[in-house]
């Protein structure tokens, strides 16, 4: 009977195009429009690291005290989203957890080989070697940097493909050396292809950029005194220089620690409350021990990820959806009505309620599937205008994946299907009597 | 075959009860063919729509085929219409989206019957009323008369037991009805029951026996061996 | 015209009446807060900025190595500038507006306040960057050469005088009082001098919401030579000379000496169209989303209407036959469709005031008028109409012959 009503479906919607197609084209333009936004939410909001998002903490102290006013984090807990550059050493010493990286973004010129070629700027991460292990971090050349390289503020760099390719053409880089801010420094290692989006482990600017272009030792880049990029923020007045700095309670540093168990976690968070402690004890701090740490997805909702902006237009779209499926709804009743007469001589003629209802529900899932395939293409044209009209930032996340097509044709069938309700109530309750007498 | 006993139908609105149909009685035979005359308001239509179980009525009793269809819920309902009758309207009713074959195909798909069997039905049917040519052709593209041929064959295809004409040849000029009205003896001869509702009464003659309703009883049964005409097909 | 007689017959249609007037209730709504928020977002990125934004660039300058002597080589730089034909002034700073990148600091009355009276946006300059900004002084006098001194990212000195907006004059001292007053910046405990005020100067961020708004012209210029690795240099041009000048600029910085990264040099509008790309773009979005909801509301009361016109063809045709002109016709199904459309109209603006209330509270937006949910209303009305005219003229069309038709 499915192929049936399917093929009464089609040709009914064929005899009746125009209505077909204000029918489809509704539905189409609503699901084009609600699936636009909510590709690049889903974008926004997914995980970034999957199979270890709940084994990656950031690490948040405490270390301002309650009555530090000015701070621009504006969280309900009033703590701040880096660490200073005391505590962040510390806890590297301690190395408490399985792996740990604290690190910090900055900018450098680079001076290709080729004296001809411009310097420009590279955008460089420094942390740990950590770092590379904890977040999975492939590798196409070499390997990251030792510990060993870390204590010893060895002038290394790992480079990113894309540096690699511009650089080197692509080829294998290991040993060779670059020129950053005037100083040599010698590859041990190129990075594939690596953008987690959002980019978790640093939400400070741009939280769906590309990351750094090349990575430089945390322990280096200190010495070096490379620019803090990103986030610096201070209570109150702190020495002068680079050295003040450091022993400031200004807070720029990221720090993440992987704790594989909850068991491990609950020691970490411990160790982390023992530490404020200490601190307290030793006078640095005048106030209880607070401290936190949280897993990639609490990270990324504490921190906001996704902007009101983006909210907004999720509401709207979807809003748009549903008047897009009251009119196709009403599209449905008088298309449905309009063929109450055929409803009745099929009941005359032995069709029961459920046949009739059937036939109708059918007929709105082809509607439905059509509506998703224009919906799918306006979902994908949708995506182009939101690349050109917003911000580069957006831009890497308006892909459509199987998931999202998937979810387009489930939600395109399910709405119309839902839509057609009622008319199809309707015509299952159509009078065959009424319909035949009434001539 | 179809047999209706005391049987009452009243339209209940806010402020009044009307009856269509009161104290009303009929017996119709196996191979009867049996016309149903009665001015307009009459109550035949009620009479027609509650035989063909289209309607629920007040009371009164109602046998089709032997069995009580009192208290049928509405599914039993529509599995009887499927399997024990078949319509014959004025306005034909063909679905105007479907060819003649998927017109007669449609009680067949609600029987449950596989494709070969659809098929042999629908090819003998066309043939009885000798369209078997036009099966490809759509509503909009026959006469009057050839659409009404195509709704008798849609009612023969599921074999019924009974077959209901609701004014057969009202929307056909007098040859087309001329042609209609012979199928329908016809169909007569080789045994199918007719209970055909009319208001004309060169029509009603040609059945086997007359029913006369007036405001919504039975006034008089006329009943009278007929002479069956044989003679010239009429050009449909 | 008779209104009972078609509402009882709408009872007929309920369902679609229902749909259309909820179409148009949810279609208001939208529109209102939609529309708004673009007013709104275009109403941001036209904040003026403080500076004359036409004929000014800026050029990212950043050096390469570690020089030592970079405080020279910023002066050297800013007389080059200077000189270049075709240029009005230049000036070297840390930071400049529209970048959504930049220095905030807190500001007391009195040295050792627990909290803070004010926050604002530091910039650094000497006696050119008014002029180079563009910016006005309202109150009091400029910089004296002999006041800049040289200053580093992580140097923490507070200056002996300072230059404020007004708008943060008059936030520090409503009592007018600004000029001359002392001051606390930076968390320090030397007095800091208010010796000029300039009429505006936004800080450099352009973002919505939170401490970004609220602090958006607290900005102060104090009187130091942003000496560091990297620093913005702004460039005046003479009008029409702007394109010329940066290649000039750019190349003579390179003469001057190579080691040195020039990333960016970009017209200050150009930085504003960046700045307020996204406020630009969900304004565009949501205007375009506006427009295809008006449209498909419009084709819902169309397709709808027509419906009911051939449904009540022989309805129509009997009164066309007992004597109803074409025009009558016509304004029953206006009215109609005016009466769904007023009942739709009115659930919309409680929604559309609904859905502000709660956009309020969720998003820190502000709050809608009821003026413009009226006037939502009113278009809303008067597009319905114009969607129902075509459907309604087909209906007055309709032969009264067809009364007599039985079929």
């Amino acid at each position: 009977m499915f192929a049936y009503y399917f093929s009464l479906a089609v040709r009914s919607l064929k005899r009746n195009v125009v209505l077909t197609v204000l029918m489809i084209v509704a539905i189409g333009v609503g699901i084009g429009a609600s699936m636009t936004t909510l590709t690049v939410f889903r974008a926004m909001g997914s995980d970034p690291i999957p199979g270890k998002s709940a084994e990656l903490f950031a690490v948040q102290i405490d270390n301002w005290g309650p009555d530090s006013s000015g701070s621009t984090n504006g969280k309900q807990d009033r703590l701040q989203n880096q660490l200073s550059y005391r505590d962040a050493m510390n806890l590297m010493q301690a190395h408490p957890a399985k792996a740990q990286s604290a690190m910090y973004a900055s900018s450098l010129a680079l001076t290709p080989a080729n004296p001809d070629l411009q310097a420009f700027r590279v955008h460089v991460r420094a942390p740990y070697t950590d770092f590379f292990a904890m977040f999975e971090v492939p590798f196409l050349y070499g390997a990251p940097w030792s510990s060993a390289d870390d204590a010893a503020h060895a002038e290394v760099v790992v480079l990113t493909r894309a540096l690699n390719d511009k650089l080197f053409s692509g080829a294998n880089s290991v040993g060779k050396s670059i020129t950053l801010d005037g100083h040599d420094y010698r590859v041990v290692g190129v990075m594939n292809d690596w953008e987690p989006i959002p980019k978790f482990y640093d939400l400070n600017d741009e939280k769906f950029s590309k990351g750094a272009d090349i990575y430089v030792p945390f322990t280096r880049a200190v010495e070096r005194h490379m620019a803090i990029e990103g986030n610096l923020n201070c209570k109150d007045n702190s020495e002068s220089g680079w050295e003040g700095r450091l022993r400031s309670e200004c807070v720029w540093v990221q720090f993440w620690a992987e704790l594989p168990t909850a068991a491990a976690a609950a020691d970490y968070r411990r160790f982390l409350q023992n530490y404020a402690a200490q601190q307290q004890a030793s006078g640095r701090f005048h106030w209880p021990p607070r401290t936190s740490i949280k897993n990639v997805r609490e990270w990324l909702a504490y921190e906001d990820v996704v902007s009101d902006e983006f909210r907004i237009l999720v509401l709207v779209s979807f809003s748009f959806l549903f008047v897009c499926l009251l009119n196709a709804m009403g599209l449905m009743l008088a298309k449905t009505m309009g063929r109450a007469r055929d409803i009745g001589v099929r009941r005359a003629l032995g069709a029961d309620r459920s046949a009739i209802f059937a036939q109708c529900l059918i007929e709105s899932g082809v509607i439905g599937l059509a509506g998703a395939v224009v919906g799918l293409l306006l979902t994908g044209l949708g995506l182009l205008g939101l690349r050109t009209m917003l911000s580069r930032d957006i831009a890497n996340l308006t892909h459509l994946d199987v998931i999202d097509v998937v979810i387009v044709i489930v939600l395109a069938v399910s709405t119309t299907l839902l839509a057609g309700l009622y008319p199809t109530w309707r015509a299952t309750h159509i009078q065959p009597a009424w319909q035949l007498k009434a001539q | 075959m179809l047999k209706m006993t005391h049987l009452s139908k009243a339209y209940r609105t806010e402020v009044v009860e009307t009856y269509a149909l009161r104290d009303f009685s009929i017996h119709v035979r196996p191979g009867e063919f049996v016309a149903v005359t009665g001015p307009s308001g009459s109550g035949k239509t009620t009479f027609l729509t509650i035989a063909g179980l289209l309607e629920e009525f007040t009371g009164g009793e109602y046998q089709l085929d032997g069995a009580d269809v009192r208290g049928l819920n509405d599914n039993q309902r529509s599995r009887l219409r499927n399997e024990k009758i078949g319509f014959i309207f004025q306005a034909f009713n063909l679905i105007p989206d479907l060819n003649v074959f998927d017109n007669v195909d449609v009680p067949l798909r609600y029987r449950g019957f596989n494709g070969a069997e659809r098929r042999r039905r629908i090819q003998k049917s066309l043939e009885r009323v000798g369209l078997s040519a036009r099966s490809k052709h759509y509503p909009a593209e026959l006469s009057g008369g050839q659409q009404q041929r195509v709704a008798i064959a849609r009612a023969l295809a599921g074999e019924p037991r009974l077959l209901l004409a609701d004014e057969p040849t009202g929307n056909l000029d007098t040859q087309m009805a001329r042609g209609v009205m012979e199928l329908l003896e016809e169909l007569h001869r080789d045994g199918a029951t007719i209970v055909m509702v009319t208001h004309d009464p060169e029509l009603a003659i040609r059945a086997q026996r007359e029913v006369h309703i007036v405001d919504g009883q039975v006034v008089d049964l006329v009943a009278q061996p007929r002479l069956v005409r044989s003679g010239s097909q009429a050009q449909i | 015209m008779q209104i009972l007689p078609i509402l009882s017959a709408m009872r007929r249609n309920k369902v679609g009446a229902v749909l259309i007037a909820l179409q148009i209730a949810v279609t208001l709504a939208i529109l209102c807060n939609g529309l708004f928020i673009v007013q709104q977002r275009l109403a941001l990125s036209h904040r003026p900025s403080g500076m004359v934004e036409t004929d000014l660039f800026a050029i990212d300058n950043e050096w390469i190595g570690d020089p030592t002597d970079v405080s020279s080589r910023i002066r050297a730089d800013l007389a080059a500038l200077r000189a270049l034909p075709g240029v009005v002034d230049a000036a070297n700073t840390d930071q400049y507006p529209l970048t959504n990148s930049g220095w905030s600091e807190g500001i007391d009355l009195k040295a050792d306040q627990q909290t803070r009276s004010a926050f604002m946006s530091l910039y650094m300059g000497d006696e050119h960057l008014i002029d180079t900004l563009g910016l006005r002084l309202v109150a009091g006098r400029n910089f004296e050469p002999s006041e800049i001194l040289d200053r580093g990212s992580t140097d923490r000195v507070q200056p002996a005088t300072i230059i404020v907006t007004r708008a943060l004059a008059d936030k520090l001292f409503p009592d007018g009082s600004a000029l001359g007053r002392s001051i606390y910046v930076e968390g320090g405990k030397q007095p800091t001098q208010i010796v000029g005020i300039v009429e505006r100067l936004q800080t450099p961020w352009t973002g919505t919401g939170g401490w970004q708004e609220k602090y958006f012209e607290f900005s102060v210029i104090e009187p130091y030579q942003f000496v560091d690795t990297g620093s913005w240099y702004l460039v005046r041009t003479k009008p029409g000379q702007l394109a010329a000048v940066m290649q000039s600029a750019s190349k003579r910085l390179l003469e001057l000496d190579r080691n040195r990264l020039l990333q960016k040099i970009e017209p200050v509008t150009d930085t504003r169209v960046s700045a307020y790309r996204d406020d630009r773009g969900l304004a565009v979005i949501l205007a375009v989303v506006c427009a295809a909801l008006v449209g498909v509301t419009a084709c819902g009361i169309v397709g709808l209407t027509s419906y009911w016109v051939s449904q009540r063809r022989r309805q129509i045709g009997i009164r066309r036959a007992l004597g109803a002109t074409r025009g009558a016709i016509l304004r029953y199904f206006q009215t109609e469709n005016l009466l769904i459309a007023t009942a739709g109209a009115l659930v919309g603006i409680g929604l559309a005031i609904a859905v502000n209330l709660w956009m309020v509270t969720s998003f820190a937006m502000p709050r809608l008028s009821p003026v413009w949910a009226v006037l939502g209303a009113l278009l809303v009305l008067v597009l319905g109409q114009l969607a129902v005219l075509w459907p309604a003229l087909r209906a007055a069309s309709v032969p009264p012959a067809l009364a007599t038709r039985s079929a």
